[in-house]
């Protein structure tokens, strides 16, 4: 039985392109264009979900993105918001969370339990005794949720678009249209978008009747897209509002950020539903979804209906009705008198009976709950908000449409920090003063007459040109007087037994508002929170503004005392996918990169760098263990290489290079020669380690200082700082990117570079700390000599665009030699054998230098450097803990503590690990720790719990590690 | 379906009281001032009532009660620090948190679920084995797993993180747990409010008295109360609060966003966190996926929400479970969180006379409602603060003795 | 994401810049005593306000004042440190 009807000019629907699909396995037919919804109703299908808390058949009620409990699943996607989106051909849809089909749902019994579930009632119980609360946890958490999460929904990459314009303008209906026109004509760039997948907002459904705004929509819209600085985008929403006018456009196939310089917000209204027992039927509608079922897909509501209503909407909306073919047997209206006259006149025309001052006091449902079988009408006494039987009767019908008011779309408003002021001539919330650039038109201001509305938008506009600088532009002004306020101001219809319902998202009751209130829960806040109104997943859309009524009414206060809840983003529930567009994850490749990778090196995150862990040699088939040994073992016994590009690299010169060094750093650099470099360590305020790296002095006013990889940006970034803090006479440029870096390093090292250079490498010539510039196989190079991961190393520094070249000549001439590359886990090995601590590794957060055995670097006569006042009040204190080298006994050979467990002296924690490795070049477990100060000293031992609670016994070393003998 | 609802279902009349009497006028004095109708100041109110029989208390809340950060976190309990002063402190919030439903009558939805905090470089295994180790040392559940064990818990997350970062481990901890917010600050209310406190909403502190270096009373905009006792436990509005007595301290304030998902059937049981992805997440009794990420970078007075935080989010979220793409953001929201510099609470005694700090909460205030409420209100009734705080005291900064949990950088809400 | 105008580059979206907290006058460390250096690098000014910020552009790496009430998160200038006078 098909309730569509014959053509409606410009409907949505394209009927030369019938479809078909499965709706709860059974076959319906529909044309493209149709939504879920509207195929469905069309097809006479009226339960389209069940609602969250007590399963009750519910049906279509907003029509218009908010109809939380027409939920479908298509087998992939779920939860899909049936009254807005497309059907397409071969789809098997669902509703979500049933249990045996929408109509046979299982859980439908717990509607009948309702009674003994009061709001809130989930504190109340379930929680004694305490050990039956995971087997309550668990029932609920089966009847939660709403759809089912497909596990196997593919990874979605949405890329995001940016945009920019003078004025966004927010809702393409009257006010948004003509605000557009306007602006555009004053030659202003204009976005402006709409959530429907055509322009025209209430033009098009609630004015659609009418002839002559039926063909000023075809003008508006034409004059629209002709115009060259219009962009319109429609069938994405504005998805919220952040600083600066940025509003994300949430289109279907991703995001659209759109930066303005103003903002117009023409969002409309939401009509609210009045209140009254079984509201919630299907069948029973808005008058705003009726209209665009009627106006925009062709579809009849319901056979025979009523409309009640509180405005003149309502009387537009039966009279859309009875020109659809439905029989209106009665315009049931709340208020004590007709507002446009024309209109009720032309209702009573159609035969339909106006009974004024009368409510509907419920709704009779059909034997199998599923539908409407007949409405009891009834007196209404506004002061008591129930209804007068005096005057009763029953109709039998099976639909009811219901136009009692509006609440503004004032989410975008409320987030851009707009103050709303209650307008008791409209009986709604506008906008009293707005912030700089947002502009709002239309109902979302409180307009409702049409030729308002389209003035508003002018004005809107006409206000965002001047405040872009269109200084002579004129000030309109709008003037609107009201007979009747649009909504009323209490559609709220008191009945014993309830189930009538503010929240259908959450199946809130007016007595759950009451009830709460009496528990102490009254103000607007604490009651959202209580009763979770507004807060499923259409946020409030078509409750808050009835909560609000009702808790003033509780209250007895005016409704602008009672204020509002905070308005967040979203406007409607968006992707995480659009919102996490298309996963770009940087990382840094070094010059050698691809070398590495076709070499067999293991790659690993280092920061913000992918680095070389270990390399597997070609046809090997090392573990990880293997190969780092081999790796060091190279280094001690012939040569190893290891990329070091990703060292921090800043030049620093000009004449107070030095002096500036030496305030930043806790060593002595003035005097530092040319062609020598000493270890630079780098402090906070507060005297704990940040950085350590290298500073060599090129010339007199010249240094190149390397810091640690993963510090190279924040530690160039604070010399930037601190030289325009100092105001020296100081140039820094970062080179980390510019410039490759090389380590070779072990007793064949010498004779590698001797081949590729003409320096004079040995040590005379070069000792430990020189830095040379000289030419390495035809490049100009840095060298120096660092001992960091052996004796005998030479860091090769040089333009990063050559590096590649540098390394495989070095690789090529080494290979005689035993020259291997090695990776980060060796060159961890390495500085270990050598005693080096790494900050950050064996260091944390508070480490300062007097712990860590770093007094040497302290230049504590200096006039100033950063920390050091810090470290004259530490030097003071008792040392708390230390750093310290430890080996474990030789020939060491069960499980090897770890990393960070920790240093236990009678029961108590001393300390930690912070190194440990096994080194085969010394055939001992070597590590560093942090002890306490008294278990320090040279040869002491201590204690280490290693995961499974065993102790192993350590023993301090303040020599070399390669000075100790074998015992 | 218990039988405690049955009276509901026998009655015309909803046979249920308030919660807390509607207190609008102040008295003129009381023993004790507590400014903040948060968790943390409602639960020093309890406890002072409670444990020292001390009920001529008001609580001063300047909105509603509960609307601050009580309102705004993600829930999560957890004890799994890494100094022994942080752990046995916050493992004394957890065990309280078990039997609070039972000791406050009301439901709180205390549900342990399992704490999963993911590594996904070396250096983060080391700090969870650090972690661990001291966890185990005191006593509380916590060790190093791997990503069978990870996958055992939660079979959907990608392990390889769409291959962005895969997961290396875990740091496991067993109590990890998440409850209902409101429910806390409600219940404590509940029982203080029972016991003879008085909680003013839409109550604002105006100015503090101080003579001769002590508490006299506080100013409000209901008038003038005199008091020798004042616990400051606002959370984000701290330095406003210290400003008015002229106490020095090092908090700033930084946004912290969080978000909810549209409802969906249960599959989430388990709480993880991914400190190298600034993410945090578990799925609400409701069905919501309730997901949150590290400080805004900047201060800010203010709980607007910024699109960049929702983004990154996303972003890592699709990450970890990529089948969640087009899973909804319903709402995102933000609270002010008031940071110290070693990410522990500034609690206990003040250089003024009678007033005391319950502050520095930053991101893990709700966890800490318990316990704080307990040891601030000993605090207030002996006028020192007990063994289990010392560490956190505010002088610890100028005495360069700042807490250990600075040596941990991982964000672990 | 919030716009930020650099005194070099001009308006730039805020994920450009790194916050560098707020600007205080360091003590003369060979004078002052203890507690109030511990003051100065522990504590800050933790109460909304108009307050000097630094802030730096980092594709350009420049450091700059910025003026910032830290309630509404609105910025009223911007300029070089030193260079106050001439903003």
């Amino acid at each position: 039985m098909t309730l569509r009807i014959a053509e409606k000019k410009g409907e949505w629907i394209n009927r030369d392109m019938p479809l078909t699909f499965t709706y709860e396995g059974q076959t319906v037919q529909a044309f493209e264009g149709d939504t879920m919804s509207s195929a469905l109703w069309a097809a006479g299908i009226k339960v389209l979900g069940r609602s969250f808390k007590y399963h009750r058949a519910r049906g279509l009620l907003s029509f218009a993105n908010h109809d939380v409990n027409a939920l479908m699943t298509d087998g992939v996607d779920t939860n899909i918001r049936a009254d807005v989106i497309p059907v397409s051909h071969g789809m098997e849809l669902f509703a979500v969370n049933t249990e045996g089909g929408v109509v046979k749902d299982k859980n439908r019994f717990i509607d009948r339990l309702s009674p003994f579930l009061p709001v809130g009632f989930y504190y109340k119980t379930f929680f004694k005794p305490r050990m039956m609360f995971p087997f309550w946890e668990n029932k609920i958490r089966k009847a939660a949720g709403l759809g089912k999460v497909n596990f196997d929904y593919p990874r979605q990459l949405r890329p995001k678009r940016n945009a920019h314009c003078d004025v966004l303008i927010i809702g393409a209906g009257p006010s948004g249209l003509s605000a557009a026109l306007t602006a555009a004509n004053h030659g202003k760039q204009v976005i402006l978008v709409d959530e429907n997948r055509y322009a025209g907002g209430s033009l098009g459904y609630d004015h659609a009747a009418d002839s002559s705004t039926s063909d000023k929509l075809e003008t508006l819209l034409k004059q629209v897209s002709e115009h060259s600085n219009i962009r319109l985008i429609c069938d994405a929403y504005a998805g919220g509002y952040y600083g600066d006018h940025l509003v994300p456009i949430v289109g279907k196939e991703g995001i659209t950020k759109v930066r303005a310089r103003s903002v117009i917000v023409a969002t409309g209204a939401f009509e609210q539903p009045p209140v009254f027992r079984n509201n919630d039927l299907p069948g029973v509608m808005l008058g705003s979804a009726a209209q665009r079922l009627v106006h925009r897909y062709a579809v009849k509501p319901f056979h025979r209906g009523v409309v009640v209503t509180a405005n003149d909407h309502g009387y537009r909306t039966a009279l859309d009705l009875a020109a659809a073919g439905v029989e209106v047997l009665a315009l049931v209206d709340m208020r004590q008198q007709s507002g446009d006259e024309q209109l009720a006149a032309a209702v009573a025309s159609k035969g339909i009976t106006i009974h004024l001052a009368s409510c509907i006091y419920e709704v009779i449902p059909s034997s199998d709950k599923l539908g409407v079988a007949e409405v009891v009408l009834a007196g209404y006494d506004e002061q008591t908000a129930s209804a007068r039987f005096e005057r009763s009767s029953r109709i039998a019908c099976d639909g009811v449409a219901m136009s009692a008011g509006w609440a503004p779309a004032a989410a975008l408003l409320y987030q851009a920090g707009t103050k709303m002021r209650y307008d008791y001539a409209v009986e709604q919330f506008v906008p009293a003063q707005l912030p700089e650039g947002v502009f709002a038109a239309g109902k979302v201001n409180g307009v409702y007459d049409l030729a308002l509305r389209l003035r508003d938008g002018q004005r809107a506009a006409a206000d965002a040109v001047r405040y872009l600088g269109g200084q002579d532009v004129e000030q309109i002004e709008v003037a609107q007087s009201f007979q009747l306020a649009p909504s009323h101001a209490y559609p709220i219809v008191h009945h014993p037994d309830g189930k009538n319902f503010v929240d259908f998202d959450e199946d809130i009751q007016v007595k759950d508002f009451i009830n709460a209130a009496k528990e102490g829960f009254d103000n607007i806040e604490l009651m959202k929170r209580f009763t979770t109104v507004g807060m499923g997943p259409s946020q409030g859309k078509h409750s808050n503004m009835n909560a609000i009524r009702i808790l003033a009414r509780i209250r007895q206060l005016p409704v602008e005392q009672i204020g509002t809840t905070t308005a967040r983003p979203f406007f409607h529930p968006t992707p995480l996918a659009h919102l996490g567009g298309r996963g770009f994850h940087p990382h840094r490749l070094t010059a050698m990169h691809e070398w590495h990778v076709n070499h067999g090196g293991v790659m690993m995150e280092a920061g913000v760098w992918m680095r070389p862990a270990w390399y597997q040699p070609q046809g090997a088939k090392l573990t990880a263990q293997e190969a780092v040994q081999q790796e060091a073992m190279a280094v001690r016994k012939a040569a190893g290489m290891i990329d070091g590009s990703t060292l921090g690299k800043i030049e620093v010169f000009g004449q107070d290079a030095g002096a500036f060094l030496e305030r930043f750093y806790t060593g002595k650099f003035a005097d530092l020669r040319v062609g020598s470099s000493r270890v630079a360590l780098l402090l906070d305020e507060a005297g704990v380690m940040v950085d350590d790296g290298v500073a060599a002095r090129l010339a007199e006013d010249k240094f190149y200082v390397s810091t640690n990889s993963s510090n190279a940006a924040t530690v160039y970034r604070e010399m930037q700082r601190n030289l325009q803090l100092w105001g020296m006479s100081v140039t820094l440029v970062n080179l980390t990117g510019a410039m490759a870096a090389m380590t070779l390093a072990g007793p064949a090292s010498r004779s590698i570079l001797t081949e590729l250079t003409e320096l004079d490498v040995f040590e005379e010539a070069f000792p430990q700390g020189a830095i040379r510039t000289a030419e390495i196989a035809g490049v100009q190079a840095r060298i120096m000599r660092v001992a960091f991961v052996a004796d005998l190393a030479f860091e090769i520094h040089v333009p990063s665009s050559s590096a590649l070249h540098i390394w495989q000549n070095i690789m090529k001439t080494g290979q005689p030699f035993g020259l291997r590359p090695f990776g980060t886990d060796a060159q961890r090995l390495l500085r270990l054998e050598m005693g080096h601590h790494l900050i950050s590794h064996d260091t944390d957060g508070l480490t300062n230098p007097f712990e860590a055995h770093a007094g040497g670097l302290l230049a504590m006569d200096k006039a100033f450097f950063t920390g050091q006042r810090s470290l004259q009040i530490l030097a003071a204190k008792p040392l708390k803990k230390q750093l310290v080298k430890f080996v474990l006994d030789p020939g060491f050979s069960a499980e090897l503590p770890k990393e960070c467990n920790l240093v236990i002296n009678a029961g108590q924690i001393t300390g930690r690990v912070t190194s440990i490795a096994y080194s085969e070049y010394l055939n001992r477990v070597i590590g560093m720790a942090f002890v306490a100060p008294d278990q320090a000293a040279n040869g002491q031992q201590f204690e280490i719990r290693t995961d499974d609670g065993l102790l192993v016994k350590a023993r301090v070393v303040q020599g070399s590690f390669f000075k100790l003998s074998a015992q | 379906m218990p039988l405690s609802l049955l009276k509901y279902a026998l009655s015309r009349e909803h046979p249920a009281p308030r919660f807390f009497r509607d207190c609008t006028e102040p008295k003129k004095t009381y023993d004790a001032v507590i400014i903040g109708g948060g968790g943390h100041g409602l639960a020093a109110a309890y406890y002072l009532a409670k444990d020292f029989g001390i009920t001529n208390v008001a609580v001063l809340e300047k909105g509603y009660i509960g609307g601050g950060n009580t309102g705004r976190n993600t829930t999560i309990v957890r004890s799994n620090y890494l100094t022994p002063e942080g752990v046995n402190f916050y493992d004394a919030s957890v065990q309280m948190y078990e039997g609070l439903s039972q000791e406050l009558d009301i439901n709180l939805f205390y549900s342990t679920r399992g704490h999963f905090t993911l590594a996904h470089t070396e250096s983060a295994m080391r700090t969870m084995r650090w972690r661990a180790e001291v966890n185990k040392h005191v006593g509380v559940e916590s060790y190093v797993v791997g990503p069978e064990e990870i996958l055992k818990a939660c079979p959907q997350l990608d392990i390889s993180c769409s291959g962005q970062a895969p997961i290396l481990g875990a740091l496991y901890h067993a109590p990890g747990s998440v409850a209902r917010h409101d429910a806390v600050a409600w219940g404590y209310a509940k029982e203080a409010d029972r016991m003879g406190v008085e909680i003013f909403q839409n109550t604002e502190v105006t100015g503090i008295d101080v003579k001769s270096g002590k508490v006299v009373g506080v100013q409000t905009n209901k008038g003038y109360i005199s008091t020798g006792r004042v616990l400051s436990a606002v959370a984000g509005f701290t330095p406003r609060i210290t400003e008015m007595v002229g106490i020095e301290t090092p908090i700033v304030i930084h946004p912290l966003q969080a978000c909810v998902s549209e409802p969906m059937k249960p599959w989430l049981n388990t709480i993880l966190v991914s400190g190298s992805l600034h993410v945090y997440v578990s799925q609400s009794s409701r069905g919501e996926l309730v997901m949150g990420s590290s400080l805004d970078p900047y201060e800010v007075h203010s709980t607007r929400s910024s699109l960049d935080f929702v983004e990154g989010l996303s972003s890592h979220i699709v990450d970890m479970f990529p089948f969640l793409g087009n899973v909804k953001v319903v709402r995102q929201w933000a609270g002010m969180a008031d940071i110290t510099p070693d990410f522990a609470p500034i609690m206990g005694k003040t250089p003024v006379e009678g007033f005391y700090l319950d502050a520095g909460w930053g991101t893990w205030g709700f966890k800490a409602t318990p316990i704080s409420g307990k040891t601030m209100a000993e605090t207030m009734a002996r006028d020192m603060a007990p063994e289990l705080i010392k560490s956190f005291r505010l002088s610890r900064f100028e005495e360069y003795e700042l807490t250990g949990e600075k040596g941990a950088a991982s964000v672990g809400h | 994401m919030k716009l930020l105008q650099c005194p070099v580059n001009g308006t730039r979206p805020i994920s450009e810049f790194t916050y560098g907290g707020e600007y205080r006058e360091a003590p003369d460390p060979q004078t002052c005593s203890d507690k109030v250096w511990a003051d100065y690098v522990h504590n800050r000014h933790g109460a909304p306000g108009l307050k000097k910020e630094w802030w730096y552009h980092g594709p350009s790496g420049t450091w700059f004042i910025a003026e910032r009430n830290t309630l509404t998160d609105s910025v009223s200038r911007t300029y070089l440190f030193g260079q106050e006078k001439d903003a």
